[in-house]
C-alpha cells in the first residue's frame, strides 16, 4: 500500500463516514482522553484518539492498516467521557465497516452488505426466493398436516448440497478476505516477532472467556450479551457439525430424541443465541453513549441473528404446537435467516469475527520479543 | 444633570471587579453604594496567593483599593448585604430592597482580638475553602477588611455568650436581627463573580474521592501565608510535601457534559501553581496534561519561563483517569506527542477547574447566555463586570469592570 | 503646625502594656497637650477629638493608638483644616513586644516623639484651583476610538476625535464579519463599524477631525493644549484629557524565512484574505484559480522570540471566523488549521467548535517548518511535531498566515533618547561625547519619525512603552495606571486584544480621562493616591539644575526651562514624592510630607548612650506593601528587634539619601528600607520608586566605605505585601548585623 508522506487531507472520508453514523469525528480537538480512558488500548500504542486525527484527515488506508480499528471492542468509554461528543466509539464502528466493505472478495458483494440499509430485502429476499424455488423445483413445497421431523419439509440432502458448498465459498472469501487483512497489518507499524501459534492460542483463550470485553466500564453488560451470543454460534456451529456425522456417519434416525447430548448441546445453543441477542437488542433499543449509534451495519446483523434464533425456537417448538403448513414455513424463515448469515458472513458485522482475532494475534505478536 | 445622575450607582459584589467598578465611578465624582454578601471585601482574588505573571500577591492590590475605599466619601459600602428585591422605577432607575443579615458584631469592634482568645467553638473556616476550622468569633484573615470580626451565629455553643463578657466594647450582640433598607438607585452593576465547578462532578479524575486530588482554587490556598498550612504546600492525606504533582487541565472544561467553554485563566493559573510548587519544593516533579496551552497576550512569556524550568513538563494530553494504587495516585493519559500512554504516579493531583458564574438570586431578572453568563441590558440601566459577564482573567475583568463602570455612567446623561 | 494635640489610646490593651502616664509627660514636654482614652475610636471618643479640633485648642493631631490603616473612616478629619499623625502603637508595639518592657516603652515613647516633631514641620495642603477643560480627545478613529469617543461622550464630555487617515473604522474597515462580541459566541457577526460611524457623527458632542495629526501638545490634565493640522489647515484645541486608540498594524510575516510570504505568491495574509472574503471572490493571486484547499498558518511570526515573541490572542479566533466564512460562502472549499494550540479563550471556544463542525476543515497540530512550491502550482506545507508521525507535509492551492499585532506606538523614552543624542551629535563638547551620542543615534534611528501625541514632555514626545512596544502600564490590579497622567492607552495599541475586549478598553479608558478631569476639577491627584491634595513646592533659589527630578519622575509631571530648571505641572503629580527622594538640595517638599519633617522624626529618637548597648535602627518602610505586611506580623503576634523605629514613607523612591545621613550623624546604628520588588514584574505603584532606592542607597553605599564606615550599615530590601512572616525575620537579622558591627562611631557626636 502507498504510504506517501505529503498527505492531502480530503473530506470524501467525512462523507462517507457520515453515511455510516460517523458524522462526529470532525468534533475531535485531540485531547486524548478517549485513549487515557480506554481499557484496552495497550500502553505503546493507544487509540482511538490516533484513530479519530486519521479518520478527520481521510487517512482511510492508514486506518484499513491498523489492527486499533479492530482491537477496539466498542466499550464506549471514550464516547461517553468525550468532552466534544466527537463519539470515538461510533468513529471507529464506522470505519470497520468501510474496512469490511474494502478487503472484501468479491468487492461488489461487500458493497452490497455494506449498504444494507437499503439492500436488506433483498438480502433476506433473495435466500427466501432461493429455497422457495429450491423445493419447488424438487417437489417439496407441499407441507405435510404436522410435522413430525423437518426432514419431510426440506430433506436433509437438500440442507446440506446446499450449504456445505456455501460454505466452502463463504470460508474461501474470508479466508482471502483475512489473509489480505494480515498481509495489510504487517505492513505497518512494529515488525511480528512472537510465535503465530502461540498468539493465536492465547488470542483464542481471551476470546472464549471474554477478557478483554471485561474490561469495558460503561458498557459492561455488553459482556455477557456478546459472551452468549457468541458462545451459541459456536454451540450451533459444533451441533450442526456433528449432525452430518451422526446422520450420515452413524444414520441416526431425526429428531434426536431431548435427551440425547446433540439435542441438548443445540438446544442450549439456542437459548444461548436468543439470550445474547436479546440482551444485545434491549441494549441497542436503549441506546445512550455507552452503546454508541445504531447504523444498518449493527441492526441488519443483529437482525439477522434474532431473525435466526427465534425461527429456530419457534421451529423447534412447531412440530409440537403448530400446523404443519405454519411449522414448515417457519423452517424455510429458519433457513432463510441461516443462508443469509452464511452469505454475508465475510461482509457484515459478522465479519468482525475474523479481523478481530486478526488483529489480536497480531498484536501479541508485535508486542513480544 | 438630569434626576437619574444624582441617585447613587448600585454595585452588587466587593471582590476584584466589583470593587474597581465602586472605586472607579466614585473617584469620578458618582455616588456608589457597594453592597457585599460576605462580611469582607475581595470576593475570590482575597484567597488567591498569587496573580500571574507576575507572581504578586492579591493583597498589594487590595491594600490601594482598601485606602481608596476609606478615603472616598462617595461609596457607602454595605456588607453582609444581599439584594433582596428590584423594582423598575420607570425611566428613573431602580428600588431595591437590600437584606442586611444579623449585625453580631457591631460597628464599636476594635479588632481587638479579646473574643476569640475565650471563644470555645469552632466552626468550618469559610476563608479558607472549608479546609481548616477556626473560632467561631474572628478576623477572617490578617488583611481583612472591615476591620470588624464576624460571628456564625449558627456554630456558637447553645447558651454561650463567653465572647459577649470578654468584650470591653460591648461590640457583640447575640440577639442582632436582620435589616431592610430600600434604597433608589439610577442603574446597577452587577459583579457577583462565579465560583468553581465542583470536583465533586469529576469523579472519574479522582475529585471528591481521594483527598490528594485537590482543586485550582484550594491550591491556592495551600501556598497562602494566610492558608490552612501557613503556605506551605502538603499532600492533604499525609502533611508530606508532595514529591510529584501532576495538574490535570480543562478539569471540567472544554467538555459539553460540564462546561463547553474555556474559562481562559486554568492554564496560566497551572502554570503559576508549578512554581508555587518549585518555589518551595525544588526537586519536586510538576506534570501539566494540557489540550491547548493558552497564554494569550505577554503571557506568553509566562508559559516560555516555565517550560524553560528543571522539573516541570507539559504534555499534551488530557487526563483520562485518577486512580489510588497503594497510598499513591496513578494519572493515566496519552502523551500524543509520543502516541505513547502514561500512567505517572503522582502525590498531589490538582484539578484545574474552571469558572461557573454565580447565577443564584438574581432579582433583575437579567439577561443570560446560553453558558449561564449575564448579559448587560443597557435599556433597564443594568450592567454586569468581571467573571459574571465572561470567564476571564483578572487583568481582565478589572479592565472590563472600569469599562462597565462608565456604560453605568452614561445612563441617563445621553442627550 | 503649632496647636499640636495629642491622644493616647489605652484601648486594646495599649493602657496595659504601657506607661501612657509616662509617654504623656514626654508630650507635654515637647508642648503639645495630651489625653489618654480608654477608646479612641468610640463616639465618645472620636467627639473628644472633634471637640479639641472645633474649640481651636489644636489644629493637629497625633493619634496614637492603632495602625494607621485601621480605623480610617472614623479617624478622617478634613484635610485642608487639620493635620493628622496616626502612631500605630497596638501593632507596632504592643502586639508584637512584651508588655510593660522598657524597650517597648521607649519604642512607644520615640514614636510619639517623632509624630509631634513632624507635626510640627507639617503644613495645610493647599487644594489646587485651576481652569480645566472638559473635553477629552481621542486619538485614532478605529474600533477603540470610536468606543472610547462615544463613551466620554455619554458621560457628558465633550470629544474630538482625530483620526490621521481619511475616514473613520479603522483596521476593521471595510470587513462585513468581525468576532463575535457578544452571544451567540458560535458564528461571525456583521462588523459594527458601520452603525458605530454613523452614532459617531451623529453626537453632537463628538467632533471628527480626519486627515488629521497632532504637532504638539503641551500642558496638563484638565489644561491640555493641542495643535493639530488638518485639511482645513492648523487648529488650536483645549481637552482635558487624552485616549490614544491608535491600534495595531499586522506583522510584516515577510521577515519570516521560509513561509514564502512575498515569494510565493498564493502565500497570503489573514488580512488579505478577509478583504478576497469581502469582496466575494475567493482566487489564487497566482492565476485566478478558486482554491480547493487553503492552509491557514496559525502563529505566522507570533511565539517566536526572533519575531514577535507574545501570542495576539486572536489570530486563532480569527482563522475561525475565516473558517466559517470560506464554509459558507464557498461551500466544497477546503481549509486546513496548521495550530500550535489552538487558543480561543473564554466563550470563543464555541466559535473554535462551529468552526470544527464546517464539513471541509481540517485542524492540524503541528508546527509549520516551511512553505514551498510543489510544481504543480499547489504548494506544500512541511509540518513538524503533528500528532501523527507520518503526517509530516500538507498540500494546499492558497496558504493563509495568520499573523500577530504589532502597536502602533511610539516609544517617548526612546524618541527623547535619540534627540538628546542627536543634540550630542551637533553640540557634543568633545569628540569622544559625540562619537558615544552617533552610537545611540543609529542604536535609536528606528524611532525618528515616529512621533504620534508630540507631548512637549521632557521626558519624550509619547507614552513610554513597556516590552514589545506596549504602552502598557504593565498593572493586573490597576490597567490605567498610565505614566502620563491623564493620558489613557486604549484597544490594540495597549496589549494584544480581540473586538470584544478592545470596546471594553475603550470604556474603560474613557472613564480614566473622564475621571482624570472630575478629579482635576476637584484639585485632587489620581491614582494611587486618588483624593490627596497636596502638592509638591519647589524652592527654585536653590535649585542647581542637576536635573534629577525632572528625569527621574516616573510620570513625566516636571518639565524644564532652557536652563533645566523644573517646572512642575502640578495636576500631572501623582504625589508619590520621587522628586522630593532624588533632590540632592532638598528643596521639593509636599505641605504634608517633606524631608525636613521626616528628618524631623529621625532626630526625634533618642539614641541611648555606647555602654547601654541599646543600638537604634531606623526603618523606612513602603506604606503600600512593607508597612502593611508589619501591621499583619503584628496581627498574628510575632515579635521583631525593639531597636528598630519604623517611619511609613510613600514610596522608598521618595526617601532622600539626607535621612540617612541625619540618622547615622545622630548615633543611629543602622538604616534598613524596605520596599515593593522591582524588575520586569514590578511592584511598585510608582513604576520605579524603590528601583531608583537602590540605586542611590549603592551611591550612600560607595560613600560609606570612603567614609571607613561600613556600607553594611544600610540595608535596602524588597518585599511583598503577603510576606508577613519574613518581615521580622527581616528585622532580627539586621538588628544582629548592626550588634555585630558595634556602635556607629559617630554616637556621641
Amino acid at each position: 500500500m502507498a504510504r506517501t508522506n505529503v498527505l492531502a487531507p480530503s473530506a470524501e472520508l467525512r462523507e462517507e463516514l457520515r453515511r455510516r453514523g460517523g458524522a462526529s469525528a470532525q468534533r475531535c480537538f485531540q485531547c486524548a482522553t478517549c485513549s487515557a480512558v480506554c481499557n484496552l488500548a495497550p500502553d505503546g500504542q493507544p487509540f482511538p484518539r490516533r484513530q479519530m486525527l486519521m479518520a478527520q484527515l481521510g487517512l482511510i488506508e492508514s486506518l484499513a492498516a491498523d489492527p486499533a480499528v479492530w482491537l477496539c471492542h466498542n466499550c464506549n468509554d471514550c464516547t461517553v467521557r468525550c468532552p466534544r461528543d466527537a463519539r470515538p466509539g461510533d468513529i471507529l464502528q464506522a470505519v470497520r465497516s468501510i474496512v469490511i466493505e474494502r478487503l472484501a472478495m468479491p468487492h461488489w458483494f461487500g458493497s452490497i452488505v455494506a449498504h444494507a440499509r437499503s439492500t436488506w430485502p433483498l438480502l433476506i429476499g433473495l435466500p427466501l426466493a432461493f429455497w422457495v424455488v429450491l423445493l419447488g423445483v424438487t417437489g417439496h413445497l407441499t407441507m405435510p398436516a404436522r410435522v413430525a421431523n423437518y426432514g419431510q419439509v426440506v430433506p436433509h440432502v437438500l440442507i446440506y448440497a446446499v450449504f456445505i458448498p456455501v460454505s466452502l465459498w463463504v470460508l474461501c472469501a474470508a479466508w482471502m478476505s483475512g489473509v489480505r487483512f494480515w498481509h495489510l497489518l504487517g505492513s505497518a507499524g512494529p515488525p511480528r516477532r512472537g510465535s503465530f501459534i502461540g498468539a493465536t492460542f492465547s488470542t483464542l483463550g481471551e476470546i472464549a472467556s471474554h477478557r478483554r470485553f471485561a474490561l469495558c466500564e460503561a458498557a459492561h453488560p455488553r459482556r455477557w450479551g456478546h459472551f452468549f451470543l457468541m458462545w451459541g454460534f459456536i454451540g450451533a456451529a459444533v451441533t450442526s457439525g456433528l449432525l452430518v456425522i451422526a446422520l450420515y456417519g452413524f444414520h441416526m434416525e431425526m429428531p434426536l430424541p431431548l435427551d440425547h447430548p446433540f439435542k441438548i448441546l443445540g438446544n442450549l445453543s439456542a437459548v444461548f443465541l436468543l439470550t445474547g441477542g436479546t440482551m444485545l437488542s434491549f441494549q441497542r433499543i436503549r441506546g445512550g453513549d455507552a452503546t454508541g449509534q445504531t447504523t444498518a451495519f449493527d441492526s441488519f446483523f443483529l437482525g439477522v441473528v434474532v431473525l435466526v434464533a427465534v425461527s429456530g425456537a419457534l421451529v423447534e417448538i412447531g412440530r409440537f404446537f403448530f400446523s404443519g403448513e405454519v411449522a414448515g414455513w417457519l423452517y424455510i424463515m429458519h433457513l432463510t435467516g441461516i443462508l443469509t448469515l452464511f452469505v454475508t458472513f465475510p461482509y457484515s458485522k459478522f465479519a468482525h469475527m475474523v479481523y478481530r482475532t486478526e488483529a489480536m494475534i497480531h498484536q501479541k505478536m508485535t508486542e513480544e520479543g | 444633570m438630569s434626576q437619574l445622575s444624582k441617585r447613587p450607582v448600585l454595585v452588587v459584589g466587593a471582590g476584584a471587579a466589583g470593587l474597581t467598578a465602586a472605586l472607579e465611578m466614585a473617584e469620578t465624582g458618582r455616588e456608589v453604594v457597594l453592597v457585599e454578601k460576605e462580611p469582607v471585601i475581595g470576593g475570590r482574588v482575597a484567597r488567591f496567593h498569587h496573580y500571574f505573571p507576575k507572581l504578586c500577591p492579591p493583597s498589594c492590590g487590595l491594600e490601594i483599593n482598601t485606602r481608596r475605599l476609606e478615603r472616598n466619601p462617595r461609596i457607602q459600602v454595605l456588607m453582609s448585604t444581599r439584594v433582596k428585591a428590584a423594582r423598575r422605577d420607570g425611566d428613573h432607575g431602580w428600588t431595591v430592597m437590600l437584606e442586611t443579615e444579623p449585625e453580631y458584631v457591631t460597628d464599636r469592634c476594635t479588632a481587638c482580638g479579646a473574643c476569640t482568645e475565650v471563644c470555645p467553638a469552632t466552626c468550618s473556616d469559610r476563608f479558607n475553602l472549608g479546609l481548616q476550622e477556626a473560632p467561631v468569633i474572628r478576623r477572617p484573615f490578617p488583611h481583612a477588611w472591615p476591620e470588624r470580626f464576624i460571628l456564625e451565629r449558627d456554630a456558637c455553643a447553645q447558651g454561650c455568650h463567653e465572647c459577649v463578657d470578654a468584650c470591653p466594647y460591648d461590640a457583640i450582640n447575640l440577639d442582632a436581627a436582620s435589616s431592610l433598607q430600600e434604597m433608589q438607585v439610577a442603574s446597577v452593576v452587577i459583579a457577583t463573580g462565579w465560583h468553581p465547578y465542583p470536583v465533586e462532578k469529576l469523579p472519574e479524575l479522582g475529585g471528591g474521592r481521594f483527598p490528594d486530588v485537590i482543586s485550582n482554587v484550594e491550591l491556592e490556598r495551600f501556598a497562602s501565608a494566610d492558608g490552612p498550612t501557613g503556605g506551605v504546600i502538603l499532600r492533604p492525606s499525609t502533611g508530606t510535601p508532595p514529591e510529584k504533582v501532576a495538574f490535570v487541565q480543562c478539569a471540567g472544561s472544554r467538555d459539553i457534559k460540564h462546561l463547553p467553554y474555556c474559562s481562559g485563566v486554568c492554564c496560566l493559573a497551572s502554570m503559576k501553581h508549578a512554581f508555587y510548587v518549585k518555589e518551595q519544593l525544588p526537586e519536586a516533579e510538576v506534570t501539566i496534561f494540557y489540550i491547548d496551552r493558552r497564554a494569550p497576550g505577554r503571557n506568553e512569556d509566562f508559559l516560555v519561563r516555565v517550560a524553560e524550568t528543571k522539573g516541570v513538563r507539559f504534555v499534551k494530553g488530557k487526563v483520562g483517569k485518577v486512580e489510588e494504587r497503594d497510598g499513591t495516585l496513578e494519572v493515566t493519559a496519552e502523551d500524543a506527542e509520543e502516541g505513547k500512554l502514561l500512567h505517572e504516579t503522582a502525590d498531589l493531583v490538582v484539578l484545574a477547574v474552571g469558572m461557573v458564574p454565580e447565577k443564584e438570586e438574581d432579582p433583575f431578572g437579567l439577561p443570560r447566555d446560553d453558558d449561564g453568563f449575564a448579559v448587560n441590558d443597557p435599556d433597564r440601566g443594568l450592567f454586569v463586570a468581571g467573571v459574571a459577564h465572561r470567564p476571564a482573567d483578572v487583568a481582565t475583568s478589572i479592565r472590563d469592570a472600569t469599562g462597565t463602570s462608565a456604560r453605568a455612567l452614561a445612563v441617563g446623561r445621553r442627550s | 503646625m503649632e496647636r499640636i494635640g495629642v491622644f493616647l489610646c489605652s484601648g486594646c490593651g495599649i493602657g496595659e502594656a504601657l506607661d501612657l502616664e509616662a509617654v504623656k509627660r514626654i508630650a507635654e514636654e515637647l508642648g503639645a497637650t495630651c489625653t489618654i482614652h480608654p477608646c479612641l475610636c468610640s463616639e465618645e471618643g472620636v467627639a473628644a477629638l472633634c471637640s479639641v479640633l472645633d474649640d481651636g485648642t489644636n489644629d493637629s493631631l497625633v493619634i496614637a493608638a492603632c495602625s494607621p490603616r485601621s480605623q480610617c473612616r472614623v479617624f478622617s478629619f478634613d484635610a485642608e483644616k487639620t493635620t493628622v499623625e496616626r502612631v500605630g502603637l497596638r501593632e507596632q508595639v504592643v502586639w508584637s513586644h512584651p508588655a510593660g518592657d522598657e524597650d517597648t516603652q521607649a519604642m512607644a515613647e520615640d514614636l510619639v516623639r517623632m509624630s509631634i516633631a513632624r507635626m510640627g514641620e507639617e503644613k495645610l495642603p493647599v487644594r489646587l484651583e485651576e481652569e480645566i477643560a472638559d473635553p477629552v480627545l481621542v486619538v485614532g478613529g478605529g474600533l477603540t476610538g470610536m468606543e472610547a469617543a462615544l463613551a466620554a461622550a455619554g458621560m457628558g464630555h465633550p470629544v474630538f476625535l482625530i483620526e490621521s487617515s481619511d475616514h473613520l473604522g479603522g483596521a476593521l474597515s471595510g470587513l462585513p464579519e468581525v468576532l463575535p462580541v457578544a452571544p451567540p459566541y458560535d458564528r461571525p457577526h456583521q462588523s459594527m463599524i458601520p452603525a458605530l460611524i454613523e452614532q459617531v457623527e451623529k453626537n453632537d458632542r463628538i467632533r471628527v477631525l480626519l486627515s488629521t495629526k497632532i504637532s504638539s501638545i503641551k500642558g496638563q490634565p484638565g489644561q491640555f493644549e493641542m495643535d493639530v493640522e488638518g485639511p482645513a489647515g492648523a487648529e488650536h484645541l483645549l481637552a482635558g484629557a487624552i485616549v490614544q486608540a491608535t491600534g495595531a498594524h499586522p506583522y510584516d510575516v515577510s521577515k519570516v524565512v521560509g513561509l514564502g510570504y512575498g515569494s510565493l505568491p498564493d502565500v497570503i495574509t489573514a488580512a488579505e484574505l478577509d478583504a478576497m472574503l469581502a469582496s466575494g471572490r475567493l482566487a489564487r493571486p497566482s492565476d485566478g484559480q478558486t482554491p480547493k484547499h487553503v492552509a491557514f498558518v496559525q502563529c505566522a511570526g507570533s511565539r517566536n522570540s526572533d519575531h514577535l515573541p507574545y501570542c495576539s490572542g486572536e489570530c486563532c479566533a480569527t482563522t475561525m471566523r475565516q473558517v466559517l466564512t470560506l464554509g459558507r460562502d464557498f461551500p466544497g472549499t477546503e481549509a486546513s488549521v496548521l495550530y500550535r494550540d489552538i487558543r480561543t479563550p473564554g466563550q470563543l471556544e464555541h466559535l473554535y467548535q462551529a468552526a470544527q463542525e464546517q464539513p471541509g476543515a481540517f485542524f492540524i497540530r503541528a508546527t509549520v517548518r516551511s512553505i514551498e512550491g510543489s510544481g504543480d502550482g499547489r504548494m506544500s506545507v512541511a509540518l513538524e511535531q503533528t500528532l501523527l508521525p507520518e503526517l509530516t507535509s500538507i498540500e494546499a492551492d492558497l496558504v493563509v498566515l495568520a499573523t500577530g499585532m504589532v502597536p502602533n506606538s511610539a516609544d517617548g523614552e526612546a524618541i527623547r533618547m535619540l534627540h538628546d543624542a542627536q543634540n550630542r551629535v551637533e553640540h557634543g563638547e568633545s569628540d569622544v561625547q559625540k562619537e558615544e551620542a552617533q552610537k545611540i543615534v543609529d542604536e535609536l534611528r528606528a524611532h525618528e519619525g515616529t512621533e504620534i501625541l508630540n507631548l512637549e514632555y521632557r521626558q519624550g514626545p509619547d507614552l513610554p512603552v513597556l516590552a514589545y512596544s506596549f504602552p502598557d502600564s504593565h498593572y493586573i490590579c490597576f490597567p490605567y495606571e498610565t505614566r502620563r497622567t491623564g493620558i489613557y492607552a486604549a484597544g490594540a495599541v495597549r496589549a494584544p486584544m480581540d473586538p470584544a475586549q478592545a470596546m471594553e478598553d475603550a470604556w474603560g479608558a474613557a472613564l480614566k480621562a473622564v475621571q482624570c478631569i472630575e478629579a482635576a476639577k476637584r484639585g485632587e491627584a489620581v491614582h494611587p493616591r486618588s483624593g490627596d491634595i497636596g502638592v509638591p513646592e519647589f524652592f527654585l533659589q536653590r535649585c542647581t539644575q542637576c536635573k534629577r527630578c525632572t528625569e527621574e519622575c516616573p510620570f513625566g509631571t516636571l518639565n524644564e526651562d532652557e536652563k533645566g530648571t523644573p517646572e512642575l505641572n502640578p495636576l500631572r503629580c501623582r504625589h508619590c514624592g520621587i522628586c522630593m527622594g532624588a533632590c540632592p538640595e532638598r528643596i521639593i517638599s509636599f505641605p504634608d510630607y517633606s524631608v525636613t519633617a521626616v528628618s524631623a522624626m529621625i532626630k526625634a529618637i533618642e539614641v541611648p548612650e555606647e555602654d547601654e548597648e541599646k543600638p537604634r535602627i531606623l526603618g523606612l518602610l513602603c506604606e503600600n506593601d512593607a508597612y502593611p505586611a508589619l501591621d499583619a506580623a503584628a496581627q498574628l503576634g510575632k515579635n521583631w528587634n525593639p531597636w528598630v523605629r519604623i517611619i511609613p514613607v510613600r514610596c522608598l523612591g521618595s526617601v532622600n539619601v539626607v535621612w540617612i545621613a541625619d540618622a547615622l550623624s545622630r548615633g543611629i546604628d543602622g538604616v534598613i528600607l524596605i520596599g515593593c520588588k522591582h524588575g520586569d514584574d514590578y511592584q511598585c505603584h510608582y513604576i520605579r520608586g524603590s528601583e531608583l532606592a537602590t540605586t542611590r542607597l549603592e551611591n550612600v553605599q560607595e560613600t560609606l566605605d570612603r567614609l571607613a564606615l561600613e556600607s553594611e550599615r544600610i540595608r535596602i530590601v524588597e518585599l511583598a505585601h503577603d510576606e508577613f512572616s519574613r518581615i521580622p525575620t527581616i528585622l532580627d537579622e539586621f538588628a544582629e548585623t548592626i550588634d555585630e558591627l558595634g556602635p556607629n562611631p559617630y554616637k556621641g557626636f
